[in-house]
């Protein structure tokens, strides 16, 4: 029996066909921000159907934390690509061309492009105000600061930042800057909504049915009962498929339509629909001579573009990594979200944590420098271990940092020559809190069925669940069935983000296995992690328990060109406990490529508030040919917990090549690294060389 | 709402391709191998209201040898082809492998040699080393036809000196192709568009460099190559040839680097080209 | 316009307008889902079948030029070609979504070049992206493949 990706017999989302179907294609703004005056479609044909802005004035507002958003734009479009009208009409074409039809009427307002001009005094606002959501996504505390453009401020407050600086005998101080990026998953958004005996239903490329269900409900003013999600396996999501896309567009116009109506975005689109917050992280660290680390301060500025979407959490969670996996006594966090008048970002592999790593990371070796230290001795100095207390306060425990760092190092042959290589050990939290809950059905065939919210976007989790309910039911893994989730049948599930869901499902699977070996009819399990940060002081549980990795890679550079190749590239990953081999190797493999792509090409580029490179000719993602020699540990320990591997393989990736370039005297701090700036730092780096080589001869010649 | 559907126009023979081009010039859009009429399609960028398809027209695929080592190749000849031909590969071989650098294998199994040059792509491979080679588009009309130097075939973005009335039947290398080198210096993915590409030659005792991906014709300065009058170039008269064509171009900035950034490489990319030529000098 | 064509070894013919590309057509008239859009603009390879043979990009293909021609998508390879079991074995895929355009593009190369060394798989890979990042395990089906042929 073959697998239905190698036989083509897969249906995705843009798969799903209802007979008297329409296509719908999305009119947006050309201006990042501009009032909105007239919408007319009267040059539309009849049998065209139009969403305008007084269609869907009445829904109610949406957001996923903040709750900033509407179906379409109302009174002003916040960013160059903002949804302000929507047709559908029998053929996909058609519906384009009758885009062209539609006249809008704009008045142009001043926008802010970049943090610092969003935090400027008198900038002009992107929202005026920041109601905080109800809904399940928004689990946390926020902090919106009315009459900016700040929609969340975090906060880690631990232990007296001046006291710790005061006791360093060597105090390092950097900025970073990280671009923004796209998921630019295969298989571009796609969703089908229609109205069905007063229920709406949707099938759609989703990581986050429960919340979409939630949402939709809202916005329609329904019992949530009355809405359906079905999720189709997706085409890759990374994060790009969480929340309200464009299924409250899709379901609007079904409405008014009296038909189903299906929206599949073309890929340009992509780049306006959810990106990668673009980070500028100012970091500073104190240590004393010996290198133990007294204090560290970090400043993260999170562009969340024109919707705050989960870029609270996201700028939340940068907050909580940047500090790194080390005893750090004094630790100072802040950590702001803040709009600007671009397209909105939100969830993407590795969730802020990237960003954060980068930054400490670099910094590390910095200090390393400055101490004349090993880069390994100063990390396993102050590395965490079991019992060792984190600056949120929390406890450490299954704890495997200096672990990984030492199989990276050994890897990379560091003790040998460490010239051209480069170092970094990371923690990433998993979303906490959250609930996990399954169903499992025994079927008359003696089969059984899985019943669960988990989505299947390429990470094996429907394999994996499958492994795990075989082993527990004692079956082989054939005789068990995954149901593609339906929120009519599965039990809530908080989503499927943060690589939670083979940890979480599965302690939820070991009651729901029990319940239905003792009846024979039916079991259902649930698993609830507690936790969460104050956030105002950053105390707390971040994390139920932290993804734990270490990378190490080796470059070679033409500095002629400023072109360098990463020649050699290995990570060594917690795992805890492997369910499904195969796939744990593919996440790892998975989550390096695409770190490849982050530290090597991948950079929206903005000009005005309009991207200028959004194709895949000017926006490169890694190719096969991309590929250095690559290799990966994935650590297990006998009776350890399940750790989540989708994501834990990409921070590595920049922070290792930037500090393996930083081994050779080349020091950049922006991501992605570009040759050009490679050649820049090169230049600097022979400046300070000359610098220090004429002084060094002016003292010989004065004895 | 009714969409203007184009009108398809397939002739079988040279002749008729001709006339059809003759009677609507640019109002009919050629399509040789369809890759970059596709891409303006299906990104509507275009709308032709006719497109005329040379598919049929076998006698415009062809690769022979003419007299005194020159070589012919048919305007409809794949790049694929190209790239596996026995005659290329042992005659001419950077031609062969040039070819073969050109995007991705379903490209160059669609792709034609008349295409990519007829398109002026800036970026493309195939024009700088043809330039570099000294060779020449042979551009038909119903009343003759004439040869253009391709380093003057090409004159802006995407725009040739074609005529409404012409169509582009073959490219013609002349003999004398001593040595050549063609180098693609990719600033980002394995896959990207050149950021720099340099092509050199020496044909019939004369240098011809051309630096290809930045600007919008492939860059040749004869007065610059005349420099280099001796069987070897040398380091330092290469380094010096690099130095003044990088001074001599006016190059774009995009997402693989900025002017002054693809100044820095043209510089080491057009010495590095003439230091593989000097290693082609058989001893 | 009437087109004719052979697609996975049926003479079959279509109506289809000169300005539609094969993708667009073998999609809705024949309802191949293993051809995928994904980047519009013949860089990716999800949207890879074979024409005589050859892979090409359907999305920027003219379907008008398909006539006459033999067409392959993934449907057409039974469910059990040597390439489609080596990707099984090696577990080369994720998502799936660019799993059909990589086995005929990995069909087609060992054809002509049946001892390929790792570079020159790297290179036919090129024109087909994954974003999920498989290419490691992907290098490893072409090798199963060729062993197996």
């Amino acid at each position: 029996m073959s697998d239905p990706r190698v036989t083509g017999s897969i249906r995705y989302a843009q798969d799903i066909e209802f007979e008297d179907m329409l296509h719908a294609r999305i009119l947006r703004s050309p201006y990042p921000h501009a009032r909105i005056l007239r919408v007319d479609t009267s040059a539309l044909p009849e049998h065209v159907i139009a969403l305008t802005p007084d269609d869907v004035r009445g829904l109610g507002h949406y957001g996923c934390q903040i709750k900033d958003q509407t179906v379409l734009a109302l009174e002003r479009a916040r960013f160059a690509g903002d949804p302000v009208a929507a047709v559908a009409a029998p053929t996909r074409r058609e519906a384009e061309e009758a885009l062209d039809l539609i006249d809008v009427e704009y008045e142009e307002l001043p926008g802010v492009f970049d943090v610092v001009a969003a935090l400027a005094q008198n900038a002009p606002l992107v929202h005026e105000r920041h109601p905080i959501s109800d809904n399940d996504a928004a689990y946390f505390d926020m902090r919106p600061q009315q009459g900016t453009n700040i929609c969340h401020r975090f906060r880690i407050r631990h232990g007296d930042i001046e006291a710790g600086f005061a006791q360093a005998d060597v105090i390092v101080e950097e900025t970073y800057r990280t671009a923004s990026a796209q998921h630019a998953a295969m298989e571009p958004h796609a969703c089908t909504a229609r109205w069905h005996d007063g229920r709406l239903e949707v099938w759609t490329g989703t990581q986050t049915p429960f919340n979409l269900r939630m949402e939709l409900a809202g916005i329609f003013g329904l019992p949530e009962e009355r809405v359906r999600i079905v999720c189709p396996p997706m085409g890759g999501a990374f994060g790009a498929k969480t929340f309200v896309r464009c299924e409250a567009i899709a379901s609007a116009l079904a409405r008014k339509a009296g038909r189903p109506v299906r929206i599949v975005l073309e890929r340009s689109e992509e780049w306006l629909t959810l990106n990668r917050h673009p980070a500028t992280i100012r970091v500073r660290v104190g240590a004393r001579r010996d290198g133990t680390l007294v204090a560290k301060q970090v400043e993260c500025l999170v562009d969340t573009g024109a919707y705050a979407d989960c870029g609270p959490g996201v700028a939340q969670k940068m907050g909580f990594a940047s500090p790194g996996p080390y005893r750090i006594p004094h630790v100072w966090v802040d950590s702001y979200c803040i709009y600007t008048n671009l397209p909105p970002n939100g969830a993407f592999r590795g969730y802020g944590a990237m960003q954060a790593i980068w930054a400490s990371e670099r910094t590390m070796d910095l200090l390393a420098q400055r101490l004349a230290m090993d880069p390994l001795e100063l990390r396993l100095k102050n590395v965490l271990v079991d019992g060792d207390h984190y600056c949120t306060g929390e406890v450490m425990h299954d704890v495997h940092f200096a672990e990984c760092l030492t199989a990276a190092a050994e890897r990379a042959g560091w003790s040998r020559d460490r010239r051209g290589k480069g170092l970094c050990v990371l923690m990433k939290g998993m979303q906490t809190p959250s609930r996990a809950s399954i169903v499992v059905a025994a079927n008359d065939d003696g089969s059984f069925t899985i019943h669960c919210a988990t989505a299947e976007m390429g990470q094996g989790a429907w394999r994996s669940m499958r492994l795990m309910a075989a082993e527990l039911l004692g079956v082989p893994v054939e005789r068990v069935h995954f149901a593609e989730p339906d929120t009519d049948i599965a039990p809530y599930d908080t989503r499927t983000t943060s690589s939670r869901s083979t940890y979480m499902m599965g302690q939820a699977l070991v009651e729901a296995v029990r319940q239905v070996r003792e009846n024979g009819e039916l079991g259902y399990g649930e698993f609830v992690s507690k936790g969460g940060l104050d956030p105002d002081t950053g105390q707390g549980i971040a994390s139920s328990h932290w993804h734990q990795g270490a990378g190490a890679a080796e470059v070679s550079v033409d500095e002629e060109t400023g072109k360098f190749q990463i020649v050699r590239l290995h990570t060594a990953i917690y795992a805890g406990r492997v369910v499904n081999r195969a796939g744990a190797e593919l996440q790892n493999e998975g989550s390096m490529i695409m770190g490849l792509g982050t530290t090597l090409f991948e950079g929206i580029t903005f000009a005005d508030g309009q991207v200028t490179n959004a194709n895949l000719s000017d926006y490169n993602i890694p190719a096969a040919g991309d590929l250095p020699q690559m290799s990966h540990d994935l650590i297990e320990r006998a009776g350890a917990d399940i750790h989540g591997l989708g994501e834990t393989a990409l921070p590595p990736v920049p922070a290792a090549t930037g500090n393996a370039l930083y081994s050779l005297g080349i020091h950049v701090t922006e991501l992605p690294i570009s040759a050009e700036a490679v050649l820049q730092a090169i230049e600097r780096r022979d400046q300070r060389q000359a610098t220090h080589d004429s002084k060094e001869g002016a003292k010989e010649g004065r004895r | 709402m009714a969409r203007n559907i184009p009108e398809w126009l397939a002739p079988a023979t040279l002749a008729e391709a001709l006339e059809l081009r003759a009677h609507f010039g640019d109002a009919a859009t050629v399509v040789a191998g369809g890759t970059f009429t596709g891409i303006l399609m299906r990104q509507r960028l275009i709308r032709p209201g006719a497109l005329l398809a040379l598919r049929n027209v076998r006698e415009l695929a062809f690769i022979e040898s003419a007299g005194e080592g020159a070589l012919r190749i048919g305007a409809m000849t794949t790049h694929r082809a190209v790239e596996h031909s026995e005659l290329i590969r042992q005659g001419w071989p950077v031609l062969a492998h040039t070819f073969s650098l050109v995007a991705s294998p379903r490209v160059r199994n669609q792709a034609t040699v008349g295409g990519v040059l007829a398109d002026a792509d800036y970026a493309s491979d195939p024009p700088a080393l043809l330039a570099a080679l000294d060779a020449r588009a042979i551009a038909r009309n119903p009343q003759g036809e004439r040869a253009i130097p391709v380093t003057e075939l090409i004159t802006g973005y995407y725009e040739t000196s074609l005529q409404p009335d012409e169509l582009l039947t073959e490219v013609h290398i002349p003999g004398g192709v001593e040595r050549a080198v063609y180098r693609k210096f990719r600033s980002r993915s394995s896959e990207d568009r050149p950021c720099v590409a340099v092509a050199a030659a020496r044909v019939r005792g004369r240098l011809r460099v051309v630096v290809g991906a930045v600007a919008e014709r492939p860059q040749y300065f004869p007065d610059i190559c005349a420099l280099a009058s001796n069987e070897r170039t040398g380091h330092e008269l290469a380094v010096e040839i690099g130095r003044r064509y990088a001074a001599a171009i006016d190059p774009i900035s995009d997402s693989r680097g900025s002017a002054a950034y693809r100044r820095r490489v043209i510089a080491v990319e057009v010495r590095r080209a003439l230091e593989d030529l000097d290693q082609e000098v058989q001893p | 316009m009437k087109i004719h064509f052979k697609l996975n070894g049926v003479a079959t013919e279509v109506e289809a307008d000169p300005d539609e590309m094969l993708l667009e057509v073998l999609r809705r008239d024949f309802k191949l889902s293993s051809v995928r859009e994904t980047c519009g603009v013949g860089i990716c390879g999800a949207c890879t079948a074979l024409v005589d043979g050859a892979p090409i990009s359907t999305c920027i293909f003219l379907a008008a030029l398909a006539e006459g021609c033999e067409i392959t998508t993934v449907e057409g390879l039974g469910g059990d070609h040597p390439v489609q079991r080596a990707f099984e074995e090696a577990h080369a895929f994720q998502c799936g979504y660019c799993t059909p355009g990589m086995i005929l593009t990995v069909k087609a190369f060992l054809e002509e070049n049946p001892h390929p060394t790792d570079e020159e798989i790297k290179m036919a890979l090129g024109g087909n992206l994954c974003r999920c990042g498989c290419y490691v395990k992907i290098i490893d089906a072409v090798r199963r493949a060729q062993l197996s042929s």
